[in-house]
């Protein structure tokens, strides 16, 4: 026993260090830039081989969790990879004056004083506010009210639920060019006899109005779909003993299935809030950002329309400053971690008091 | 025993699983190489081209295989277009180690990007034949030029004949205004719904305006070195106030007498079909559109009688007698790749056989002297008059601040255009977007 105890021990050790040198050479043959085709493979062999040495490692108090990392590992490297590495590296180049090509050296903190000091990135992150705001509540009011609609004994039901989830299928920014077709060529036909000459799209209000109103036609079919659901769960029998003792409509809705479905509205309000805020396809097709405002911290602004996600994307890509857009970015993702973890805790507490 | 048999199938699949990922992942870096590049080139045996005009993507690949069959060489043609953002895409393959040997550039500032990793070109024979490469200072010949395209005022030859006008005499913006008054009272008898095409709409067409337009602020009337007015705008978005403000008068006649439908909200393919139908005596678009009157709007080109056109320069001062001619975007070769069979390639599609095809099948105007072809393009004709008589200023509206039309001007001329801003405005308004825009 003694003996195979040892044997184990030796063989963990062996493992554990070839695994480690098979590691650290392919890492240096990358780093130096060298072409041996053999670096891929020899870094997965050496991963492989010490992920054995740790599992024949002899003890007996950490075998478990040794097991758990190592059934874990795939996932943590993958979401590693994924997540975690680029987020860091955003934060890194968000300090940097890297330009999507080299990287020359670290600004420090201007990036992000030049960011708070242009008027119309200001002006970007309000509109956006906004933009959810409205969302939110329109979105979630007229999903609910289709949903009560799409549950109701009424005929062709089934249609109406599919005929109202479609624009969710159908791509952002397909759905973008077709309603700027439609604001453009067809209601400027009817909006023309009226007087008003020019589409809604050239003017900053009503164009913000209109983006609001294509986001709402695309979304509000997919939250009425969750709520269709939400709804379907409520218990026939306690709608039946509300119904005996004398509840007329109104009151069933709102003291028994809202209530009920408190839940749904959490997801819902959760996802409309995000989805909103990460508005980019729907503003980039519709108006790509354009729109003028005449006086706002005294500059002329010519991105009326042009919500966080597309200014980071202009700022990025067509003004070519990288840094800067990742810096825009890297607010964008504080501001969108508070605000859902707010949302969160929020909702979590309301659903234990009911 | 059957539980031991599930770890085991378990253990097994889990390292399956990360060989799969660790091997794929060690394929696609054996593939990617250190340098970048190379991975294509390095039997010497292929060169991979990136092209920004994906209408010319047949031809090119009709070019390749007839150079392939000459020489041997394989030349990958990779065309992007409609939309796609690629200068974007080609930082993505520089981050990936996967970099084509030819590229396309067209702004300033997208070459300053790629600065010291451009191959200098001086030396090659087409160098010297063409007054349309892309020169730095520094680096020397860095941009190849394939096309020539033209920016002026284009016009309906038979429509302005029987109106009784001669484009030739519109000199300055007075004679220009009184002639699209002439026109505009003739509208019903010469059947036209508008004297001109004019779209200022922002979110698509803010290169019509912002760039072309602004384009002849910057240029018109200079000589093909003079760079007075770029160097100003450079300079923190500087302006020549006189200049500016007789072009805002200029750009107000064109608000004026431009058809209403499409001056705020229309698209380029109503402005071009409309021209080719006829229902525009004049169009501010450039040569390019001769292109799509031929084949998309075939039709209605027809059957407005495949009228003539020309071009006249926008003079918008007195004096200024040249419209703007430079190429679209220019090859460049990347220094790390397979940059010797490049640059032959290039030369020889700068020469007679090559030149045919391109001249005849894509309709380009050709930026080599030696080049006698003329295309069947109804604007090259004028094109070509121009260049001989020597009428052409070059165009720096590449080296603008990137973004600049798009983010800023753009919406300033629709605002002109829609009339929330006077002239006075105009300048104004352009003025401050242009300082904002340099400031950041």
């Amino acid at each position: 026993m003694a003996e195979n105890s040892k044997n184990t021990k030796l063989l963990s050790y062996v493992l554990l260090l070839a695994g480690i040198a098979g590691l650290g050479i392919a890492l240096v043959l990358d780093f130096t830039g060298s072409q041996a085709s053999y670096r891929g493979a020899l870094l997965v062999i050496g991963a492989v081989v010490f992920l054995m040495g740790l599992y024949f490692f002899p003890t007996v108090e950490h075998h478990r969790s040794i097991i758990n990392f190592i059934f874990l590992f795939p996932l943590l490297f993958s979401f590693a990879v994924t997540v975690l590495i680029p987020l860091g590296l955003g934060i890194i180049y968000s300090f940097t004056d890297w330009n999507g090509i080299r990287l020359t050296g670290f600004v420090g903190f201007s990036n992000y004083t030049t960011m708070f000091k242009d008027p119309s990135f200001i002006w970007s992150v309000l509109l956006t506010f906004l933009f959810v705001i409205f969302n939110m509540v329109l979105i979630n009011v007229i999903g609910f009210m289709l949903a009560l609609l799409c549950t109701s004994k009424m005929r062709g039901v089934n249609f109406f639920r599919a005929a109202y989830f479609l624009p969710n299928l159908i791509g952002g920014i397909v759905l973008g060019y077709i309603w700027q077709f439609v604001f453009n060529n067809v209601l400027i036909q009817i909006t023309s006899k009226w007087g008003m000459l020019n589409s809604v799209l050239s003017n900053t209000k009503t164009a913000f109005a209109a983006i609001v109103v294509v986001y709402i036609w695309q979304y509000a079919g997919y939250i009425m779909l969750i709520y269709v659901t939400g709804l379907t769960t409520v218990p026939k029998d306690v709608l039946e003993a509300s119904q005996i003792d004398g509840a007329n409509a109104l009151t069933t809705l709102f003291k028994i299935k809202i209530p009920m479905i408190a839940s749904t509205i959490t997801i819902c309000t959760f996802l409309t809030l995000t989805s909103a805020f990460k508005q980019f396809d729907v503003n980039m097709a519709l108006t790509n950002g354009t729109g003028s405002v005449a006086d706002f911290m005294g500059s002329y602004l010519t991105n009326g329309t042009q919500m966080l996600a597309l200014n980071i994307y202009n700022t990025a890509i067509t003004k070519n400053s990288y840094a800067l857009g990742q810096a825009k970015a890297v607010l964008f993702f504080i501001i969108l971690a508070c605000v859902s973890i707010i949302q969160v805790r929020i909702s979590n507490s309301k659903e234990v008091e009911l | 025993m059957k539980r031991k048999v599930i770890a085991a199938f378990l253990a097994a699949t889990m390292v399956l699983g990360l060989a799969a990922c660790g091997s794929s992942g060690g394929d696609s870096d054996s593939n990617s190489g250190s340098g970048g590049g190379s991975s294509s080139g390095s039997d010497g045996k292929t060169i991979r081209l990136v092209n920004g005009k994906i209408e010319i993507d047949a031809t090119l690949k009709k070019l390749a295989d007839m150079y392939k069959e000459k020489t041997g060489i394989t030349v990958e043609i990779e065309s992007m277009g409609g939309g796609v953002d690629i200068q974007g895409t080609i930082k993505g393959y520089y981050q990936a180690g996967n970099m084509p040997d030819i590229f396309v550039n067209a702004l300033g500032p997208e070459f300053e990007n790629w600065s010291g990793m451009l191959e200098d070109m001086s030396g090659e024979k087409w160098a010297s034949d063409t007054d349309n490469a892309y020169v730095d200072e520094e680096e020397g010949v860095i941009g190849y030029p394939y096309t020539v395209e033209g920016i002026g005022l284009a016009y309906n030859k038979d429509i302005v004949d029987k109106a009784g006008i001669d484009p030739a005499s519109l000199t300055d913006t007075k004679k220009l205004e009184e002639a699209f008054k002439t026109i505009d009272s003739k509208k019903d008898e010469l059947g036209i719904t508008a004297v001109v095409g004019y779209c200022a709409e922002p979110t698509n067409l803010y290169w019509s305006t912002g760039q072309h337009l602004f384009a002849n602020y910057l240029d018109a009337g200079l000589d093909r070195d003079d760079t007075t007015y770029i160097d100003m705008l450079n300079d923190g978005g500087k302006f020549d106030d006189e200049r500016l403000e007789d072009f805002a008068e200029y750009v107000g006649v064109l608000n004026e007498y431009s058809d209403p439908a499409l001056l705020v909200s229309g698209t380029y393919d109503q402005q071009i079909l409309n021209f080719a139908s006829g229902k525009y005596a004049f169009v501010t678009q450039g040569s390019w559109i001769g292109a799509t009157m031929t084949t998309d709007d075939k039709d209605a080109y027809d059957a407005a009688g495949n009228f003539e056109v020309g071009m006249i320069p926008y003079a918008f001062q007195d004096g200024i007698d040249t419209i703007l001619t430079n190429s679209p975007s220019w090859w460049s070769v990347y220094s790390d790749g397979n940059a010797e069979e490049a640059k032959k390639f290039l030369q020889w599609m700068s020469e007679d056989e090559a030149q045919k095809v391109l001249v005849e099948e894509a309709g380009f105007i050709s930026p080599f002297k030696s080049c006698t072809y003329v295309a069947a393009d109804p604007f090259a004709q004028a094109m070509v008059d121009y260049i001989a008589d020597e009428k052409t200023s070059s165009w720096h509206w590449l080296d603008m601040k990137e973004g600049y039309a798009m983010n800023y001007t753009g919406q300033v001329f629709a605002d002109y255009a829609s009339g929330a801003l006077d002239k006075d405005g105009f300048v104004k308004t352009i003025k401050q977007v242009s300082e904002a825009c340099y400031a950041n």
